[in-house]
């Protein structure tokens, strides 16, 4: 039922102009019905100032006055139309956009959290698990668009060259929205760990003692498995001197020599995702230059250029024949042999 | 007025639903496919990378073959004609897409839609064409400020259509509605009703009396007006309608065949510039080719202008000197930022062994890191700096092998009607200034600003010295019935006064390490002047002169008028254009656009001319 209305809705709205998202989701959840809820008659369009006019609702009048004409033999043939099927390429391109655009939201969400720079109501756990949630939806949707392009590719075969080449196009777009993503999550995570620094720093300023193992963690939790490793470690070493009182001293120094050398770690950390990233983005730059510039009309002149120069290379060919006078004498001699043939032995 | 087209085509292709702003939206793809016209409207504003932003996957071409893609909606953008809609018919027929958005670039008409619906129905079709809308877009936007009806056909609309002698009425109307209707779209683009001001007695005024009557059907139809009280209050042309001057070219036949020196109007008439699109030729080398090979061939290169493009914006109204200083300061300006990128590479390249390196690292990386992100900027002014000095040299080639400079000082004399110190018949004569063509044009600039008309003796010695250059002196015939025509008219158009100083002959300003030589080319200072439409505009914007008023203005009479609008039935170029922008420039608070029926150069002009004066 539900299927069989899914273009139903739009026919029976007699030129109203709904708003955008009602219209956008009547083209991708096809199984939802959305409300169709006839309004009067509204030539002209609405809020903003659209300088066309609609004519949708003149065309569907037209349509049902010639279908009365027709005696309304054909119209249980809609049910034809909507039982056709969506190839599985557009159903995944699909899904895959849509987790594109929930990801885009959580990491918009992310982005205002990690801005925030008081010290107090810091959400270091909401920020941390929408980092990890961010970070999961992003390899999935990687490897779900590796597996659109493997899909693509084994398709080439069957594919005409059109659908090839929307199909490509539909995976290439995927894929820099994905990559603008993470470079979008890499600058949110790098904000968060400059925060996370001040915040450090600001905590040394007001508290005497070294900052406590418990920002120590936190740190570790949101950076990677190199800090993780290395605060293991140091809680391992921290735990195991911990015995003896004497060394309480040494306890001190070896914290702080363990703090220096963490924050350490932690710039080159930094600096090595940074690296990163610009290498990325570098080889994305040199993907995307080639479509920057062109436009609509450049191929048509390039295969029009190339259809003129064979045109000309054609005629050359054909005057060069039509004008070589040794064939013509040729063949004209052989006729006259050819009569004379007859003409003599038949005669 | 390209916001306008802009968002209205950004509109189109987001469903008819207002484009939403946010990027988390989720895609939608689509086809787009256009015939002819939608491609010459939709390529000068939208590039392939915008478009693959709105998700359009495929552009095609309505007339082309397409395979069937089952699960796209497709939207079309067409001029609704016989055949393109015969073509939709065969496409709904053969079912090849998912949904159709039809938008037609000027009004469908009744029975034209009818034709539709019942392929549609036979096609079992009717659920899938989810809407049809006419989108008022029939003129191509060239530039903010400038417009230019169909480019297609123009052939039915230039000044030869419109001034063959044997020309039918039924041509004549036809050539009529057709820029009536380019001119309709216009105004509903831009959300005004104009006041228009014609002159009286040719094709313009023809115009005018169309429009008007078009304008004040639409206007009385107030339910279903395209004028309603939000798109004019939205407008920022509420409070003041705009002032819409309708020219016709035979006011002025002059300036189309002007030598001129300002870079963009250089472009035009020089090289091949078509849709903000120069096309040059380069020819790989000068070796000699075996005998016997195939000729090599030239390759083409092109290059858009587009709006994008700082460095165009800023000097595309320039005198070409200035260009050329221009082009040099910004590469050397291009040259230091470079070398600072190669000597961060340096600094870390040497670094790395010291303990140090570590603290550094941060700093040099955050360097390299601002170094590295300016690099797209980087290249893409590489790119534009190269675009613009291959254009520039070519159009320098041109100015040095025809003595264009000469041409330019020379005409600018003759119009300002200002001494001359060689004579007419030395430039004619002369072997190495300028194509055959050239001399035409100068000598029918002559011609048409010269007071009287030449005795014939005088007459006589110029044809006998053209013919000798090698030119066709059909223009001229036609020229002569035109003087004719107008003398009885109004005074022949004065062209206002200019002078001309030439800033010295071989100019040394010009740095040794310039690419730009320019010796024997003379740096010539333009000194502001106006065209007679310029003038024209002058006048009626200032209330001074009323040659004819159409569409009565109010009672309250507004004292100022903030927009105006030049339209030159016949045909325009670059010149008037760019004459215009200075004037606009000129009075402060005012914008003025320009938009012509067809974007001819001086060559295409001629070519008319001769036409006219063979018949």
């Amino acid at each position: 039922m539900n299927a069989r209305r899914r273009h139903g809705p739009k026919s029976s709205q007699e030129g109203v102009y709904t708003g955008p998202s009602q219209t956008q989701s009547q083209l991708v959840q096809p199984l939802d019905t959305p409300q169709a809820i006839p309004v009067p008659h509204a030539p002209l369009v609405d809020t903003s100032n659209m300088s066309c006019r609609d004519r949708t609702s003149e065309f569907e009048s037209v349509c049902k006055s010639l279908q009365g004409r027709q005696n309304g033999a054909q119209d249980i043939k809609p049910v034809h139309n909507a039982v056709r099927q969506r190839s599985d390429f557009t159903l995944m391109a699909k899904r895959i956009g849509r987790d594109l655009s929930n990801t885009f939201a959580k990491l918009e969400k992310l982005t205002i959290l990690a801005k925030r720079k008081s010290l107090f109501d810091d959400k270091a756990v909401e920020i941390d698990e929408l980092t990890y949630i961010v970070k999961q939806d992003i390899n999935s949707l990687n490897k779900q668009i590796a597996q659109l392009q493997e899909l693509v590719r084994s398709r080439n075969g069957q594919n005409n060259r059109h659908l090839q080449t929307h199909s490509n196009t539909i995976v290439v777009s995927l894929q820099s929205k994905l990559a603008s993503m993470s470079s979008d999550f890499k600058s949110v995570l790098e904000v968060r760990t400059e925060n996370l620094k001040q915040q450090k720093s600001r905590q040394e300023q007001f508290s005497q003692s070294p900052a406590s193992s418990s920002s120590f963690h936190d740190n570790s939790f949101s950076n990677s498995v190199l800090m993780q490793d290395n605060s293991n470690k140091a809680d391992i070493s921290i735990d195991m001197d911990l015995r003896s009182s004497q060394q309480m001293q040494l306890l001190n120094e070896k914290e702080s020599y363990i703090q220096d050398r963490a924050n350490t770690m932690q710039n080159i950390e930094s600096t090595i995702v940074e690296l990163g990233s610009i290498f990325q983005q570098l080889a994305h730059m040199v993907k995307e230059q080639e479509e920057t510039v062109q436009r609509i009309d450049a191929n048509v002149e390039d295969t029009q250029l190339n259809v003129d120069l064979a045109h000309t290379e054609i005629l050359k060919y054909f005057q060069s024949v039509s004008n070589n006078r040794w064939l013509l004498i040729k063949i004209f001699l052989i006729l006259i042999i050819f009569f004379f043939i007859f003409v003599v032995f038949l005669a | 007025m390209v916001e306008d087209t802009h968002t209205a085509l950004k509109r189109m292709l987001n469903f008819n639903a207002p484009p939403l702003k946010n990027t988390a939206a989720e895609p939608v793809w689509k086809v787009l496919i256009y015939d002819r016209f939608g491609q010459d409207i939709i390529s000068p504003l939208l590039s392939v990378k915008e478009l693959r932003d709105m998700g359009i996957t495929l552009h095609l071409l309505l007339h082309s073959d397409r395979d069937p893609i089952p699960d796209v909606p497709a939207i079309y953008f067409v001029m609704p004609t016989e055949e393109n809609i015969d073509r939709i018919c065969q496409d709904l027929r053969n079912q090849l897409y998912e949904s159709y958005y039809l938008n037609f670039i000027s009004a469908i008409s009744r029975s034209k839609l009818e034709d539709i619906a019942s392929a549609a129905l036979a096609a079992n079709a009717v659920n899938l064409v989810t809407k049809v809308f006419d989108q008022y877009l029939n003129f191509i936007t060239l530039e903010d400020d400038m417009f230019v009806l169909c480019n297609q056909n123009k052939e039915q609309i230039s000044y030869h259509a419109i001034n063959k002698p044997d020309i039918m009425d039924t041509e004549m109307e036809g050539i009529m509605d057709t820029i009536v209707d380019g001119l309709f779209c216009y105004f509903v683009t831009l959300g005004a009703v104009p006041i228009i001001r014609c002159p009286r007695g040719n094709a313009a005024e023809m115009v005018a009396v169309k429009l008007d009557k078009k304008l004040r059907e639409n206007l009385r139809d107030a339910r279903n007006s395209l004028f309603t009280g939000d798109t004019m209050g939205a407008g920022q042309f509420s409070f003041q309608r705009p002032l819409f001057v309708l020219a016709d070219r035979n006011l002025d036949l002059a300036t189309p065949l002007h030598h001129t020196w300002t870079y963009q109007a250089l472009i035009h008439d020089v090289l091949d510039l078509y849709l903000n699109r120069v096309s040059l030729e380069e020819s790989p080398g000068s070796e000699a080719s075996p005998a016997g090979a195939r000729p090599k061939k030239k390759s083409k290169k092109s290059y858009d202008l587009t709006a994008a493009d700082k460095f165009w914006q800023k000097h595309k109204g320039s005198p070409f000197p200035e260009v050329a200083e221009s082009v040099q300061e910004e590469l050397d300006t291009y040259r230091a930022q470079e070398d600072e990128v190669k000597r961060l590479k340096s600094i870390m390249g040497l670094e790395g062994e010291d303990d140090g390196a570590i603290s550094m690292l941060s700093d040099n990386t955050a360097k390299l890191t601002s170094a590295v992100s300016s690099l797209p900027e980087l290249l893409e002014k590489k790119r534009l700096i190269d675009l613009h000095t291959n254009v520039a040299t070519a159009v320098l080639d041109h100015i040095k092998s025809r003595k264009l400079d000469v041409y330019f000082e020379y005409e600018e004399k003759l119009m300002s009607k200002s001494t001359m110190d060689k004579s007419l018949l030395d430039i004619i004569s002369d072997p190495d200034a300028g194509t055959p063509e050239d001399k035409m044009r100068l000598f029918l600039i002559y011609y048409i600003t010269s007071q009287q008309p030449p005795s014939e003796g005088d007459l006589e010695q110029y044809k006998k010295a053209l013919i000798d250059a090698g030119c066709d002196l059909s223009p001229l015939n036609y020229i002569k019935q035109w003087k004719a025509f107008t003398k009885m008219a109004a005074a022949p158009a004065n062209y206002g006064n200019s002078g001309v100083k030439p800033m010295g002959l071989f100019s040394r300003v010009m740095n040794t390490g310039s690419q730009f030589v320019m010796e024997g080319v003379k740096n010539l200072v333009l000194k502001q002047h106006n065209l007679p439409v310029t003038r024209i505009l002058d006048n009626l914007m200032d209330m001074k002169s009323n040659p004819v008023s159409f569409i009565p203005p109010p009672q309250t009479l507004q004292t100022f008028l903030l927009l105006a609008i030049v339209f030159v039935v016949g045909g325009g170029n670059y010149i008037e254009y760019q004459n215009l922008v200075d004037y606009a420039k000129a009075k402060q608070g005012k914008r003025v656009m320009y938009g012509c029926s067809e974007l001819f150069s001086a060559t295409q002009f001629m070519k008319q001319l001769s036409q006219l004066g063979q018949k």
